[in-house]
C-alpha cells in the first residue's frame, strides 16, 4: 500500500506550491528512488493539465562519470542546457539519495569547475525565476539515507519530514496559507529595517538589508518550507558568525564553521574538519566570498537538525545565510556559481537585533513584532 | 555486485556498436532497473573521452502518462524530447522489463495517439541515421520477466542473452566480426533478387525487393544481433502470412496473427488473442498496414523462441516482416508511426525463393 502522504504531497507541490497551469512545461528531476513520488506528481500535473517531464538520476552514475571525468569533460556543457531552462514554464527538484556520501572521494575542485560550466544555466534559471517566467519547488522524499544521517528509523524521518509539511493534516492548503498569512506579516515588519544585528555564541555579525527585499517562504519554492530571507547588500556585512551545524556541500560536511566578514568579503574563514573544501569553495569565483542571503528559519515543527539543508535552514528558532549567488528578486546583485546555506541555532540565548532594537530571543520572534508561528495542532 | 559481464558488454556496445569516440554526446535511455548497466556505461562512455547524457526512465511513470494524460497531453511533444532525438551523436536504448505484461491496463487507443505524434520526429531521428549523422543500438538486458516469458530460471536467460552477444567468448569484438562476415554473403544473394516468396505453414506470401538494399545486422544496431533485412515496395506485397510466434508490442501482445496482403497493404487480419489491440494499431495510419521491413534471422545461438521481439527475430531459421515505418537506409518509404516486428519460423520445411529460384530450405540459406 502507497502512503496517502505521498499522494497529499504532490497534489500540494503541483496545486499550491507551483500552482500549474494547461499547458505548462514542467521538469520533474528526482533520483530513481523516489519514483512513488515522481508518478503521484506526473498524476497530479497532468490533472492540471500540464506536460509534465521527468528526469532521474541514478545511484552510482555520477560516481562513475566524475571519478573518470578530465577537465574537457566538466568545462562540457550540454548544446541544450540553456535552452532547456528558456523552455520550461516549471521545474521540480526532489531530494533524496541512497547514499549520501557518494561523492565524498570525489576531489572538490571537479566539483566546482562542474558548478562553473553549469553558470550560465543557473543564471538562465536565476534571471527567470525572478522576472516571473519560470516557476520551481524544491521537495523531498524521505529516504533511508537521510534517515540515517537524521539518526532516525525511515519510518521516524517519513513522520519528521510529512509534519513538516503538515501532510498529516486533512487540509495542508488551508493550514499553509494560515502560515503565509503570517510570514507576510514578518516581512512587512523587517521591509523598512536598515541593519540587522545577529547575537550568539561565537556570533556577532551585522548584515546591511536597507532597501532590500524580504520574502516569506511560505512553502512556493521549497516545500516543506518556513523561513523569511533576503539578499544583504553585498559590501556592508561585518564581524563574526559561528555556525552551529555541520556546513555540507556535495555529501560532505564542514564543521565548526568560522566566518569573519569586513565590508561584505570573508576576510578570514576556519573550520575544525573539512578546511580545504570550505576555501575550496569559498574562492570558486569572486562572489563565493559574499552574502548572497540572510534567512530566519520559521518552522516550529523542523525541530531538530537533520544534516539536509531543506530542513535544516528552516528550523524555527535558527537564522542561516548562504555564501555566493543571491535571488535577484530580493534586490541582491552578487553573483557566483555557489549558493552554501550554513545554519546558526538561536534557541539558547541568541538575539536579532532591528536598528539597535531587540526583536527576537531565543528562537522566537518577540510577540510585539511578530504573530504566534506555532505549527497547527493534530 | 556487478555482474563483470556488463562491463564487457559496456565496452562492445562504445567500442564497437556505436564506437564511442571522444567528443561524442551519448545519450543513454533504459529503465530504473538497468541501473548497474547505466553505471558501467556511464564509465566506459567517459574514458573514451566522450560525454554520457544518462535518462533513465521509469516503468511507473510511462504507465501513469499513458493512464492520466489527455489527448493533447498524449500528443505533445516538448522542446526536451526535440533535442534528446536530435543533438546527440550516439543513441543505446536498454531494453529492460519489470513487467512484459505491464501497460495491458491502459487503453490501447491512448498508445496509438502517442506513437502517430510522435511520428515526424522518430522519423527525422531515423532520417538522421540514414544519413550517417547519428548512430543507434538498442541492447536487451536480461530481467526476471523477460526469462519468465521465456519460461526460463533467470540465471538460464542471463546465460541465453550474454551468449547470444558472443559475452562470455574471450574477444567478443572479435566474434561478432566473424558474424559480420557469414552474414554479408547472404546480403549479397539477396541483393540480386527482385522478388521474395516465402512459403510455410499457412503462409505464401510475395514480396517486391527490387533494388534495395539488404542491410547486413551485425550488432552494430541491436545487440546481440543476427539479421539481415530491407525495406520492401510498399505497394506490391501480396498473398498470407501466419506468424508462429505470440507478437508482443510496447508492453502489450497478440498471438497467433495472421495477415492477408493485396497491393501491399493488409486487407484482412486474424489473432487467436489481442484482435482488438492488432487492429488498434492497424488503423493507426496510413502506412501501419503496409510492410516496412523484411528480414530473415541468422543467428545460431538463438534457437528457441522467448517472447522477446529482439531475440525471437534473430533466431536462426526464422524470417519477419513488420508492419509500418520502413528504414530509409534500406530505401524504404513507408511512413507510419508503427513498427511492429512479426516473426514466422522456417525450420520445418519453410522456403525461401528468390526470381522462383530456391534461396533456403528449412530456413538455411544454400
Amino acid at each position: 500500500m502507497s502512503d496517502p502522504r505521498i499522494e497529499r504531497l504532490a497534489r500540494v507541490v503541483i496545486g499550491y506550491s507551483l500552482g500549474l497551469k494547461k499547458g505548462d512545461l514542467v521538469l520533474i528531476q528526482a533520483p530513481s528512488l523516489a519514483e512513488p513520488l515522481v508518478v503521484e506528481l506526473v498524476r497530479a500535473a497532468l490533472d492540471a493539465g500540464a506536460n509534465p517531464a521527468v528526469r532521474f538520476s541514478l545511484p552510482g552514475v555520477d560516481h562513475a562519470y566524475l571519478s573518470e571525468a578530465t577537465e574537457g569533460h566538466l568545462r562540457f556543457l550540454l548544446p541544450y542546457a540553456v535552452d532547456e531552462m528558456q523552455a520550461l514554464d516549471a521545474r521540480i527538484a526532489v531530494h533524496a539519495a541512497s547514499n549520501t556520501r557518494e561523492l565524498s572521494e570525489i576531489e572538490p575542485a571537479k566539483l566546482r569547475t562542474r558548478q562553473d560550466t553549469n553558470r550560465p544555466v543557473m543564471e538562465t534559471y536565476m534571471q527567470r525565476s525572478a522576472a516571473g517566467e519560470l516557476v520551481w519547488c524544491v521537495t523531498a522524499y524521505p529516504c533511508t539515507a537521510f534517515a540515517q544521517d537524521a539518526g532516525m528509523s525511515l519510518k521516524q524521518y517519513e513522520d519528521f519530514v510529512f509534519r513538516a509539511g503538515w501532510l498529516h493534516l486533512a487540509d495542508p492548503v488551508a493550514a499553509w496559507k494560515d502560515f503565509s498569512r503570517k510570514l507576510h506579516e514578518i516581512v512587512d515588519r523587517l521591509k523598512d529595517v536598515r541593519e540587522l544585528r545577529v547575537l550568539a555564541v561565537g556570533t556577532d555579525l551585522t548584515v546591511g538589508v536597507a532597501g532590500r527585499t524580504w520574502i516569506a517562504a511560505d512553502g512556493d519554492r521549497n516545500f516543506p518550507d518556513g523561513e523569511v530571507f533576503t539578499g544583504p547588500e553585498e559590501t556592508r556585512t561585518r564581524g563574526d558568525v559561528a555556525f552551529s551545524f555541520p556546513a555540507i556541500f556535495g555529501g560532505r560536511e564542514v564543521d565548526g564553521v568560522r566566518l569573519r566578514f569586513e565590508d561584505g568579503r570573508v576576510v578570514k574563514s576556519e573550520a575544525s574538519a573539512g578546511q580545504s573544501l570550505l576555501q575550496e569553495m569559498l574562492s570558486v569565483d569572486d562572489g563565493a566570498s559574499v552574502l548572497g542571503e540572510f534567512a530566519i528559519g520559521t518552522n516550529y515543527n523542523v525541530d531538530r537538525y537533520t544534516k539536509q539543508i531543506l530542513f535544516d535552514e528552516k528550523i524555527g528558532g535558527t537564522f542561516h545565510m548562504a555564501v555566493g549567488a543571491g535571488y535577484p528578486e530580493t534586490g541582491s546583485t552578487n553573483t557566483s556559481a555557489l549558493h552554501w546555506d550554513m545554519v546558526c541555532d538561536l534557541r539558547s540565548g541568541g538575539e536579532i537585533q532591528a536598528d539597535g532594537e531587540t526583536i527576537y530571543r531565543d528562537g522566537r520572534f518577540l510577540p510585539e513584532f511578530a504573530p504566534d508561528l506555532t505549527p497547527p495542532a493534530e | 555486485m556487478a555482474d563483470p559481464r556488463l562491463d564487457t558488454l559496456a565496452s562492445v556496445l562504445c567500442g564497437y556498436s556505436l564506437e564511442v569516440a571522444a567528443g561524442d554526446l551519448v545519450l543513454v535511455e533504459g529503465p530504473i532497473l538497468a541501473q548497474p548497466l547505466f553505471v558501467s556505461l556511464a564509465r566506459e562512455i567517459t574514458r573514451r573521452g566522450a560525454h554520457p547524457v544518462m535518462r533513465p526512465k521509469s516503468e511507473d511513470v510511462t504507465t501513469a502518462m499513458l493512464e492520466w494524460a489527455g489527448e493533447e497531453q498524449l500528443a505533445y511533444i516538448s522542446p526536451i524530447d526535440e533535442w534528446e532525438s536530435m543533438v546527440p551523436d550516439k543513441f543505446l536504448d536498454i531494453w529492460a522489463e519489470s513487467n512484459t505484461r505491464r501497460l495491458n491496463g491502459v487503453p490501447a487507443g491512448n498508445q496509438a495517439i502517442r506513437r502517430a505524434a510522435r511520428r515526424p520526429l522518430t522519423e527525422r531521428f531515423f532520417e538522421r541515421l540514414a544519413r550517417g549523422e547519428s548512430r543507434w543500438c538498442g541492447v536487451t538486458l536480461p530481467t526476471e520477466a523477460q526469462a519468465q516469458d521465456a519460461g526460463m530460471a533467470y540465471a538460464d536467460y542471463e546465460r541465453f542473452v550474454y551468449g547470444a552477444g558472443h559475452l562470455d567468448d574471450p574477444d567478443p569484438i572479435a566474434a561478432w566480426r566473424e558474424v559480420s562476415r557469414r552474414q554479408a554473403k547472404v546480403a549479397e544473394r539477396l541483393a540480386s533478387v527482385s522478388t521474395l516468396r516465402i512459403v510455410a505453414e499457412d503462409t505464401d506470401l510475395t514480396i517486391d525487393v527490387s533494388g534495395r538494399p539488404w542491410v547486413n545486422a551485425d550488432g552494430h544496431q541491436n545487440f546481440p544481433d543476427g539479421e539481415v533485412f530491407t525495406s520492401p515496395h510498399e505497394n506490391a506485397t501480396s498473398g498470407h502470412i501466419a506468424f508462429t510466434f505470440d507478437c508482443p508490442y510496447d508492453g502489450r501482445e497478440a498471438a497467433g496473427v495472421r495477415l492477408w496482403f493485396e497491393d501491399g497493404r493488409v486487407v484482412r487480419e486474424e489473432a487467436d488473442r489481442g484482435l482488438e489491440f492488432l487492429r488498434e494499431m492497424l488503423d493507426m495510419d496510413e502506412g501501419a498496414r503496409r510492410l516496412g521491413e523484411v528480414a530473415f534471422g541468422l543467428n545460431p545461438e538463438i534457437q528457441r523462441a522467448t517472447g522477446s521481439i529482439a531475440f525471437d527475430e534473430k533466431i536462426g531459421g526464422t524470417c519477419h516482416v513488420a508492419l509500418g515505418m520502413a528504414f530509409p537506409e534500406a530505401a524504404g518509404t513507408n511512413s507510419s508511426g508503427l513498427h511492429w516486428d512479426m516473426v514466422c519460423d522456417l525450420r520445418s520445411g519453410g522456403e525461401v525463393y528468390g526470381d522462383g529460384e530456391l534461396l533456403a530450405r528449412d530456413g538455411q540459406f544454400q
